[in-house]
């Protein structure tokens, strides 16, 4: 591919037209709609929207639900800092940091942040996504069942060597997780498990449901139950935006963020989720002030949310460059391009460069385009903590309800959500983190399937794991890392965990 | 005494009354059928094959009955939530299904685990055939496999050794192989995947040997000259893959296999209102903007009334019932 000057020129000739920038900004629209409500992720916006992209001409359909695509990143963390609910699941992290900076009145910089955030990594894997794709995309088909597996064992190690709180409680919750992970058709031999007869578990528990009752439903529950009354918090001018020193503390986060980011989207998978986890934990890693981290550290906000935009363009990347998706949305996109007659595949670039590079301008503008929407939103959503929760709680009550029924049209994942609430709120109430669980359902079922294809591959041999150099990398960083963890029993100094642990015992 | 006769007598005097309002409504709905919006199940989220068909479907048909029709993606395992949400559904011509051929497996698959089935094939009625297309044997490029003969002769010479990737275990892409390996008397190791696309990376990206996909799939990889075909599933060859020879043509004479649409309605659905959905169905199938729409996906139709879709069935899942048969349980 031809990274010139004039194909970018032809890019931005095409989507400067009024229809097309006009679907530009519909789709950044949508999208950040679709993040804000909990429970309608992308993949369900984008879906609901693609018949109407029918009677359109491919660039225009592609750039309008690209816009929703990416759009919807930036809407997600908005009910994860206000109200602790993910508008979708790749804003599970937000959640703990975003939320704990609102509750001590700094809702504003959290937002801020976020979009902020959003717009570098957006911008920059364009950037990538241009220069990069044809051989990035080949690196991603490289990337099969040893590697996916070793790839998660690896964050797997990295993620129980950073998580916060009692590492007893964590394991626990991981534990759970993964066994309601387990639910569902046996993917290798077709058996039923542990779906009492029920066809709709058949899938398994889906992320979303276990997500928005893990989180919101709990949440709602715990307020309510609550004897304080929580005052409503009123943010002054000066509080929306972000410090000095909460900027200056976002850059790095912001930076590893996307460039994490980009690379786990490029792999196949629900990837964009998987990279808000290993940001997060690579965030925690490398703080100065680790126990900040679940109290309000403007990093884990920063980290994780652009970490989500970049991985939403590397999943563009396979699809656009060989015509092959790598998940469910990019499927969706895939769908959309082939109704209007155009079947992606390695030679779409040079066969359609009208539809590329018109994308690829799309997704300049449209990043801008979201900051400037999204930065003063900041101020009316801010504004939204003012409601009373008597009447902001139900109304996002039915919102969960409403969206988490709309992925499937199942009356059991609501059912599901349900269930998840009442749990996490009787987890908050031991003190139990919910985070490691929804990690734990939504690990479980890639971690087992490469597990178990990577052995069908090899005829049972564990070998392939070690002989092939991808996945052994990633095993040999597991291994540091658990040797990093080995190393106060050598060595005696204390490391931050310990630290933390004694702060708490003299707090 | 007389009090209770005459309660009875009111009662059973109620009772004719709400039977005749019953019959005279049933005739009254297929008469005046349809009355209102029509919901279109499809058992596969947006994107896929069924949903592709079945948009562009509902669109044509919303003109001819004049009343909407809305596409519901009811989802999960692998089809078989909608399939059953569709065999429980009212037959009252307002809910009806656009599914592919998957459906005829689960079944078969549910008996031979000894499991209670889901549904049953009885429980629809097919209003219509409306694609049908073969799967192609693909390989990539760079193998040493020229023609299928090849293929086959290193497969004898290395059972269980040469892997493919499938949509899934007893999916549409697992049936069709394990179809042809019977035929042939080889034994290939089966990798299944999440789905037809996954099945195809996992080609592309040299993680396995061999796969089978759908024409518009795999013609652009094609002609990128990633991959070779080396046969199909078709009983005839195809006109956009001229070139490639069918299995039955090889000598394979039981490997045939399509991954197929069809429209369907509950089993209990009156003549009637079938009646209405069939005319309109072969009309819906000539507009131009149906035709339009599976153009461009190059997914030609293959449009059969109910008789001979029924026929077509019936025998597409005969060969489907033994290919599962044959795989037995996955152990």
């Amino acid at each position: 591919m031809e990274v010139s000057f004039q194909n970018l020129i032809l890019g931005f000739a095409t989507v400067l037209t009024p229809t097309n920038l006009l679907y530009a900004l519909l789709g950044c629209l949508i999208g950040t709609m679709v993040g804000v409500l909990p429970g309608v992720g992308p993949l369900a916006g984008i879906s609901m929207l693609l018949p109407t992209t029918f009677g359109l001409d491919a660039t225009s359909a592609i750039i309008l639900l690209a816009g929703i695509y990416y759009g919807a990143m930036y809407g997600g963390s908005t009910t994860s800092i206000l109200m602790r609910i993910p508008g979708e699941a790749a804003s599970v992290m937000t959640c703990i940091d975003g939320y704990a900076m609102a509750r001590k009145g700094r809702a504003g910089p959290a937002l801020a942040i976020a979009a902020i955030g959003s717009y570098a990594a957006g911008t920059l894997s364009v950037v990538g996504l241009m220069f990069l794709a044809p051989p990035l995309a080949r690196f991603a088909l490289g990337f099969g069942p040893p590697e996916y597996c070793s790839l998660l064992v690896c964050g797997l190690v990295v993620l129980s060597y950073m998580t916060g709180g009692s590492i007893v409680k964590n394991l626990s919750m991981i534990t759970l997780g993964l066994m309601i992970g387990i639910i569902g058709i046996d993917q290798m031999s077709g058996y039923f498990r542990f779906s009492y007869g029920l066809v709709s578990l058949g899938d398994g528990v889906g992320v979303v449901p276990v997500a928005v009752g893990l989180f919101g439903i709990s949440e709602i529950l715990a307020t309510a139950g609550s004897p304080d009354r929580r005052e409503v918090i009123n943010p002054r001018f000066r509080d929306l935006l972000p410090s000095k020193q909460e900027l200056k503390d976002s850059i790095g986060p912001i930076g590893r963020g996307t460039v994490l980011g980009f690379l786990i989207g490029i792999i196949p998978g629900s990837a964009h989720i998987i990279s808000t986890f290993v940001s997060y934990a690579l965030e925690r890693r490398m703080s100065k002030h680790p126990e900040r981290f679940g109290e309000g550290a403007i990093e884990g906000v920063a980290g994780p949310e652009s970490a989500n935009n970049a991985a939403s363009t590397g999943a563009l990347v396979p699809l656009l460059a060989l015509g092959v998706p790598t998940g469910p949305i990019p499927a969706v996109l895939l769908a959309a391009l082939i109704v209007h007659g155009i079947n992606p595949g390695p030679l779409f670039i040079k066969e359609q460069p009208v539809v590329f590079w018109g994308l690829i301008a799309s997704m300049y503008l449209g990043n801008l385009v979201l900051l400037l929407l999204n930065l003063p939103l900041v101020s009316i959503f801010v504004n939204l903590l003012r409601v009373p929760y008597r009447i902001l709680y139900p109304a996002i009550l039915m919102f969960c309800v409403v969206g988490v029924y709309a992925v499937n049209s199942s009356m059991v994942d609501v059912g599901i959500m349900s269930v998840m609430g009442i749990l996490g709120y009787l987890l908050r109430k031991m003190d139990f983190e919910t985070a490691p669980l929804v990690l734990g359902v939504v690990l479980e079922p890639i971690i087992e399937y490469s597990f178990r294809q990577a052995l069908a591959m090899s005829d049972g041999a564990y070998s392939i794991f070690v002989l092939r150099p991808i996945s052994a990398f990633f095993l040999v960083v597991a291994l540091v890392m658990i040797l990093l963890g080995l190393k106060p029993l050598i060595k005696k100094t204390k490391d931050w965990r310990e630290r933390l642990t004694e702060a708490e015992r003299g707090a | 005494m007389m009090r209770s006769r005459r309660v009875l007598l009111a009662v059973m005097a109620m009772m004719c009354v709400g039977t005749i309002g019953l019959f005279a409504g049933a005739s009254q709905a297929a008469d005046s059928y349809p009355s209102r919006s029509i919901q279109i199940i499809v058992p596969f989220p947006p994107g896929g094959v069924a949903d592709l068909v079945g948009r562009p479907f509902a669109a044509a048909l919303e003109k001819l009955l004049n009343q909407p029709v809305v596409i519901v993606n009811k989802t999960g395992a692998g089809g078989a939530v909608g399939h059953q949400a569709q065999a429980v559904a009212k037959p009252d011509g307002y809910t009806l299904m656009v599914a592919l051929s998957s459906i005829s497996f689960m079944p078969e698959v549910d008996s031979m685990f000894g499991r209670p089935l889901a549904y049953k094939l009885k429980d629809f009625a097919p209003i219509a055939l409306l694609s049908s297309d073969p799967t192609i044997l693909v390989v990539k490029a760079s193998s040493p496999w020229k023609t299928l003969a090849d293929f086959v002769a290193d497969a004898k010479k290395r059972p269980g050794e040469i892997k493919y990737s499938s949509s899934g275990v007893y999916g549409t892409l697992h049936v069709a192989t394990e179809m042809f390996a019977y035929d042939a008397g080889i034994k290939l190791r089966h990798i299944p995947t999440g789905g037809g696309g996954p099945a195809l990376n996992a080609l592309l990206g040299g993680h396995v040997d061999a796969t089978a996909a759908g024409p518009n799939v795999c013609i652009p990889q094609m002609k990128a000259g990633a991959i070779r075909a080396l046969a199909s599933w078709g009983d005839k060859r195809l006109a956009s893959l001229p070139n490639v020879p069918t299995f039955k043509e090889l000598g394979y004479k039981n490997t045939e296999f399509y991954i197929w649409s069809g429209f369907f309605a509950p089993a209990a659905t009156p003549q009637p209102i079938l009646k209405v959905l069939r005319e309109a169905t072969a009309k819906a199938v000539q507009t131009p903007e149906f035709k339009g729409a599976m153009d461009k996906m190059a997914t030609p139709i293959a449009y059969l009334d109910a008789p001979e879709f029924q026929k077509f069935w019936d025998n597409d899942a005969a060969r489907s019932f033994k290919a599962i048969r044959n795989i037995g349980k996955v152990q």
